[in-house]
């Protein structure tokens, strides 16, 4: 039964996607994909489908036809919009036929700019990838019924304010996509945040992980795109080596390199050389590098920190935020000295409650020697709720300084 | 429907902002008639003419002087358009000729 689930889900974000752009409905999609996978939960055991894609996508769009005549001989009238264009003798027709595929169809629409960006990232991983709103409500720290709305309401701005059903023109693609990534983005810092708490989370993690993949594959001349897919999975490949045997948060340049998943470097690695082919800079492509660099480090060679500081110095051209201000000052520090860290943590700007930038003052302080001012940041960053494994990894740090 | 938003400022910013882009918005305008597009527009006198009709909760309803809200932007006047989808708007929303800082508001009619 396992084995159909997951069979089930590997199929969904194709199936889910043909339906929507066929029946220009993303209620009506959902519905019908359930529709079929219950039928396909007691049909399936008893005899085994050639081909799960197609058997879904049939049996989910007879049902969305018959639900939409349904609708149609109740009102006695045919609502506005386009009509299904699809008769079940079509339907019959259409069984020969390969499932379009429409997946960047249906990225495209669930994160238009027109939507909130919180709402992009819920809609997307709810509507391509079919995580529930249960499991969207845990992930984003929000109750239930708080992230069903937000849902509800994507839907609704994407039917009432006439969100294209289409793939935006090439024209539009610079615009388009970047709503794409910054979802994916948001959608992954979560996952990444997450999986260092939960177990479970690596699953979502994983989906965030298809979906870029998924992304990467419908639009391979788009340099961004690869960056971010290389991005995702070099800081996969980091997960199990993420934590030590306490539990406590392990950074970069201190977990043990053997963890680090060797599929996962070499596929970030191979996207990444696929983006600079392309010639088209960016940051996502600058923040998946960044991450090569620090997964290069082994036995016999350091962590490359003047080459890290380098590409974040082009970071902070093209992304200039505090985040990269902070990060920045903190390989500064380990490249060029404790000084210059904390001359480039002064300029960053960044908010005194903010807990990247206590730690990071922390650990310059450290380095700089000036032991008060370190365990005072420590403090302040303990002060702010960190996550237990962090919590776990400050308090460790505070401890080494008084000793 | 596109609700044209200018900065707030002095009647003399205003009257040279719309020497700048009043040819520009005529040019536009009368693109988008030709193409069948647009169906109604107007550009509106500065906020300074503008009263308010205010309801209070139970239906008093009170006149006050000045547009409704004190913002930073002032609505400028309007075009209204048909097309298919919000791409289609959103494109013909970017060729609104606006003074620095303003912005234009796509918004669907309601369907009666």
């Amino acid at each position: 039964m396992r084995g159909w689930a997951e069979a089930i889900s590997a199929t969904r974000p194709r199936v889910v996607a043909a339906l929507a752009a066929r029946l220009r409905d993303l209620d009506l999609a959902e519905d019908a994909f359930a529709d079929a996978t219950a039928s396909a939960l007691t049909a399936w055991p008893l005899q085994a489908p050639r081909d799960p894609a197609a058997w879904l996508w049939r049996a989910a769009l007879r049902r969305a036809i018959d639900a939409k005549r349904r609708a149609v001989t109740r009102a006695r009238y045919v609502p506005d919009g386009p009509a299904p264009d699809a008769t079940p003798e079509e339907v019959l027709m259409a069984a020969g036929e390969p499932i379009p595929d429409e997946r960047l169809r249906l990225i495209f629409i669930c994160c238009h700019p027109a939507i909130a960006p919180d709402a992009r990232v819920a809609l997307t991983l709810k509507v391509v990838c079919g995580l529930s709103t249960e499991r969207l409500a845990r992930a984003f720290l929000v109750a239930e019924p708080a992230m069903l709305q937000r849902i509800t309401r994507a839907k609704r701005k994407i039917r009432d304010a006439g969100v294209p059903f289409e793939v935006p023109g090439r024209e539009a693609w610079p615009e388009r996509l970047e709503a794409v990534l910054a979802t994916l983005e948001i959608a992954y810092a979560q996952a990444y945040e997450d999986a260092a708490l939960a177990g479970d989370a690596a699953g979502f993690a994983a989906e965030v992980m298809r979906l870029s993949g998924i992304l990467a594959e419908l639009a391979p001349e788009e340099p961004e795109v690869l960056g971010l897919a290389a991005l995702v999975r070099f800081a996969e490949a980091r997960r199990p080596a993420r934590l030590d045997d306490t539990g406590a948060m392990t950074p970069p340049d201190q977990q043990d390199t053997a963890l680090w998943r060797a599929d996962m470097i070499e596929a970030g690695a191979n996207l990444l050389d696929r983006a600079a082919e392309l010639r088209r800079t960016g940051p996502r492509q600058i923040m998946a590098a960044i991450h090569a660099l620090h997964l290069s480090r082994s036995e016999d060679r350091p962590t490359p920190w003047g080459d890290i500081a380098a590409l974040y110095e082009v970071l902070a051209q093209l992304r200039p935020n505090v985040v990269t201000a902070v990060n920045r000052a903190v390989a500064l520090g380990e490249a060029f000295g404790a000084d210059a860290g904390l001359e480039a943590l002064a300029q960053a700007e960044a908010p005194e409650d903010w807990l990247p930038y206590q730690a990071a003052r922390a650990g310059l302080c450290a380095k700089a020697g000036r032991t008060a001012e370190a365990a005072r940041a420590l403090k302040a960053a303990l002060a702010l709720g960190p996550a237990p494994a962090e919590r776990l990894f400050l308090q460790r740090r505070l401890a080494a300084l008084a000793g | 429907m596109l609700l044209v938003y200018e900065p707030t400022n002095s009647p003399e910013a205003r009257a040279k902002r719309l020497a700048e882009v009043g040819a520009k918005h005529m040019a536009l305008a009368e693109e988008l008639r030709a193409a069948g597009v647009q169906k109604d527009g107007a550009g509106l006198q500065g906020v300074e003419t503008a009263t308010t009709v205010a309801t209070a909760a139970g239906g008093a309803q009170t006149l006050h002087d000045g547009p409704f809200a004190e913002t930073r932007e002032y609505l400028g006047g309007y075009y209204l358009i048909e097309v298919p989808d919000l791409d289609a708007a959103l494109a013909v929303a970017k060729r609104v000729p606006v003074g620095d800082g303003g912005k234009v508001e796509v918004r669907p009619l309601m369907v009666y």
